[in-house]
């Protein structure tokens, strides 16, 4: 579990660390969509360059970043292999057998991959960045005004922050099970199939059981404490939006459009 | 002046056995009383039915004078507050602050105020220093001290524990039970707990033994254990004093009957020293 | 041959940040066919220890030796399944791993998993349960729907089903109430000096050491600081005040009683025997 980096939070003391939720979802946003205008190489750079400044302040390590991308290496390589098969446009650049590899097939598998590398940047920075429960906070904001059409921001936040409140007590609670089974000479690696089949059920079975009384008492202790879903409440935490957060979005919108300008006006 | 009064009380989960039956109780405002009897005796499901959290089949729940209905529910739970057996599974923020916020954000309580609330209930509860801690880095003592001090934030006149001192270390246990007797003595506030101790029975100022569902006895603990015999009849245990006393009796030592270990060494020293 | 740890330390996450060092240096044997006490606050490393003797967890440096197995660190260690069916471990809260439909499917699962016939593990599965105090009618009900104190009976039966030699249990009776929590050490004796059962008991509670075990093995900061038989350790109150240990009630009035200059003699270790030494010198001053 230690390993993956994807979407960890990663609490550091830092600018980024200390920016309002919602601007940063919302710049996310912003680049995204810019990433898909086809600004050419200027246009990458001009993101990447931006993105490097924000992971930089952010004080994440390169390494970090790094380890987020490397699952994609894997994903480079299929591309590159279904790019090779099947585009013949371009300079021919080498053969290997009877296979030539043009040079458009090379720069198509690039092309998408600093996409997707820049993506996963863009991601990681948010994830690495935001407690998951700002995040949830942030969400709830901006889910705020489609509650006219029935989206219930606030009890989806609240479940979102629930569920990350107990995602470490079920995994401390499924390592508990699997050795409890383990004891008791379930071998989750070998056996035949049906062996296989009880093993996996001898973790599932008990997971819910404790998982459904772990949720009785969590409405018992909510519903004590006086909460009542869909009556209104109050909230501890206010997000405000300071000037680092609306020169984040500004950023943001700069960079968007600029690719817009790369892409169709130049 | 009461601050429970329960008459008649009845409950079924299933509709066919009552897991509660005709429960009879009263309890006097600013008392400690503590609930005994086995598990499945009934006891947890009287705390839920009084806390709201189930509804009873018949009978009357009277709390401060009022009595609990669908309407008032919300209103009298923020005079009594409770506090559950399993120190994970209440602890619902992501971190101490935000866990005593749950329960302010429910009753409305302005978000300008908030800080001062949670810093005055954790500084009561000795939890200032964990503000920002999550609960996965707190020991179980600290999370019920947490849940406690989410409890006192709503100012209730009433706590109920639910036998909160179950799941903890001898040091977590000390640290609670230490924290009711505050709650008691220094702010007045009457306590109604559930458990399994004797020993805590034998401080608290009147005794309600469950079994079956129903009240077998109930009154002060002195009155609890004159009867032993009935004591063992519902599977409890006498307190250590009282057993000891007991086999002194066996020896042809007759003493009154203390219940504390305190009382009865003092006793004995006295008869000791008696020329 | 009994279970041994020989330099034993074991470290969760190293080479992160969270690099812990659970049990560090531990030398320590426990005696073939006694009762053992584990004790020691939250954090000392009990649960950590005992999850080396039947190879849940292996040691980062060090040897265990479990009977006639050897358990080193940095190798991987062979046969897994005989130590497992050989050492039964009863987790806290056992309750929660019972999933089948049945009480007795769910107790012949184990010893099915050691590759005996469905027939001879139900045969083993029904022993256990009678010796656990579940009759015949409950063979066919679903663990689900029983009390919290039968469902934590057909657990341990579920391990006593393996036939183990050696049983850890690791807080058996937490939650359970006062009549439940005698009813189940009484159990523990029955196995330990009927059935010949080593048994090593990770507990909180003191008058269960006192009045149940053999031997007691102090856990402090990952080490055993103490071990000692039981009578050797409540002689008087002062081992316990020095861990930080509330001692039995027994303990607690016979040292109090002789620090009010009652005469009572050092081994006294039952209820009657006191109220007999106590009796005859309040008589013979009245």
């Amino acid at each position: 579990m230690g390993n993956i980096t994807l979407g960890r939070y990663i609490p550091l003391d830092s600018p980024i660390h200390k920016l309002d939720p919602r601007a940063k979802i919302g710049a996310m946003l912003l680049i995204l969509i810019a990433i898909f205008f086809p600004a050419g190489w200027i246009g990458y750079a001009i993101i990447f360059a931006a993105v490097s400044y924000i992971i930089i302040r952010s004080r994440l390590s390169i390494s970090f970043i790094w380890k987020s991308m490397r699952p994609m290496l894997i994903m480079l390589v299929f591309l590159l292999i279904i790019n090779v098969l099947v585009i013949h446009t371009g300079v021919p650049l080498f053969s290997i057998g009877p296979l030539t590899v043009y040079s458009e097939a090379i720069l198509q598998t690039l092309y998408i991959v600093v996409r997707l590398l820049l993506m996963i940047m863009i991601t990681t920075c948010l994830t690495a960045t935001t407690k998951p429960l700002d995040m949830t906070l942030g969400l709830e904001d901006l889910l705020k005004p489609f509650e006219k059409i029935g989206v219930p921001s606030h009890e989806i936040a609240m479940l979102i922050s629930i569920a990350l409140r107990f995602i470490p007590d079920l995994i401390d609670e499924t390592n508990r099970i699997i050795k409890a089974q383990e004891s008791r000479g379930v071998d989750l690696k070998e056996g035949k199939l049906m062996e296989r089949i009880m093993a996996i059920l001898s973790l599932i079975v008990p997971l819910f059981v404790s998982a459904f009384q772990r949720a009785e008492d969590l409405a018992n202790a909510m519903e004590a404490r006086g909460y009542q879903p869909g009556e209104k409440r109050t909230r501890y935490k206010v997000l405000k939006m300071k000037g680092a957060d609306w020169a984040l979005l500004l950023g943001a919108a700069l960079v968007l459009a600029g690719m817009v300008w790369l892409a169709y006006f130049r | 002046m009461k601050a429970v009064e329960v008459k008649d009380l009845t409950f079924s989960y299933d509709q066919e056995t009552n897991a509660v039956e005709g429960v009879t109780f009263s309890v006097e405002k600013g008392t400690y009383t503590t609930i005994i009897g086995h598990n499945g005796s009934g006891k947890s499901t009287v705390a839920k039915l009084i806390t709201g959290l189930l509804e009873k089949k018949s009978g009357s729940i009277v709390i401060d004078g009022l009595e609990l209905n669908e309407d008032n529910l919300r209103e009298l739970r923020n005079r009594i507050g409770i506090v559950f057996q399993n120190p994970d599974n209440q602890f619902i923020g992501s971190t101490v602050r935000d866990d005593i916020a749950f329960g302010l954000e429910n009753h409305c309580v302005e978000q300008s105020e908030m800080d001062g609330i949670i810093e005055e209930f954790a500084a009561k509860v000795r939890m200032s220093d964990y503000l920002n801690h999550e609960p996965t880095r707190l020991s179980g003592g600290q999370k019920q001290r947490v849940a406690i001090a989410g409890v006192l934030a709503m100012h209730p006149d009433i706590i109920v524990f639910d036998e909160a001192t179950s799941m903890l270390d001898p040091q977590g246990k000390e640290e609670i039970k230490k924290l009711i007797n505050e709650l008691h003595h220094d702010r007045g506030l009457t306590i109604l707990s559930i458990t399994h101790d004797i020993e805590e029975v034998t401080a608290g100022d009147y005794v309600i033994a469950m079994n079956r569902g129903k009240v077998a006895v109930c009154g002060t603990p002195e009155e609890l254990f004159r009867d032993t015999d009935r004591l063992k009849s519902i599977g409890l245990q006498l307190p250590f004093a009282l057993q000891f006393e007991e086999e002194l009796a066996k020896q042809g030592v007759k003493i009154s009957r203390n219940i504390t270990m305190e009382g009865l060494v003092e006793e004995l020293c006295r008869l000791n020293s008696n020329m | 041959m009994p279970i041994k740890f020989e330099h034993v330390s074991h470290i969760y996450s190293d080479g992160t940040p969270f690099r812990y060092v659970a049990l560090q240096d531990t030398n320590l044997e426990f005696r073939e066919g006694a009762f053992t006490a584990l004790i020691g606050q939250t954090g000392s490393g009990k649960s950590t220890l005992v999850q080396h003797i039947n190879a849940l967890l292996l040691p980062s440096e060090g040897t265990v030796y479990v009977m006639d197995r050897e358990i080193k660190a940095g190798s991987e260690p062979k046969g897994l399944k005989s130590l497992r069916k050989d050492v039964g471990l009863v987790f806290q809260f056992p309750e929660y791993q019972l999933f089948e439909e049945t009480v007795l499917k769910d107790v012949a699962f184990g010893p099915k998993n050691f590759g005996i016939s469905q027939a001879e593990a139900e045969e083993k599965a029904k022993a256990a349960l009678r010796l656990c105090g579940l009759s015949q009618e409950y063979d066919e009900r679903s663990p689900l729907e029983l009390s919290g104190g039968q469902k934590r009976r057909v657990a341990i039966a579920g391990i006593l089903a393996m036939d183990p030699k050696v049983l850890v249990l690791d807080e058996p009776t937490a939650g359970l109430d006062p009549q439940g929590a005698l009813s189940m050490m009484k159990l523990f004796r029955d196995l330990n000096q009927k059935h010949g059962k080593t048994i090593i008991m990770v507990t909180h509670d003191m008058e269960q050491v006192f009045s149940f075990c053999d031997e007691v093995v102090v856990m402090e900061d990952g080490r055993p600081k103490i071990q000692t038989t039981v009578q050797e350790f409540f002689r008087d109150s002062s081992l316990c005040e020095e861990m930080n240990i509330l001692p039995p009630a027994l303990i607690r009035l016979k040292d109090a009683l002789k620090k009010n200059g009652f005469e009572i003699d050092e081994d006294v270790k039952d209820i009657r025997t006191l109220a007999k030494l106590t009796a005859k010198q309040v008589k013979h001053h009245g």
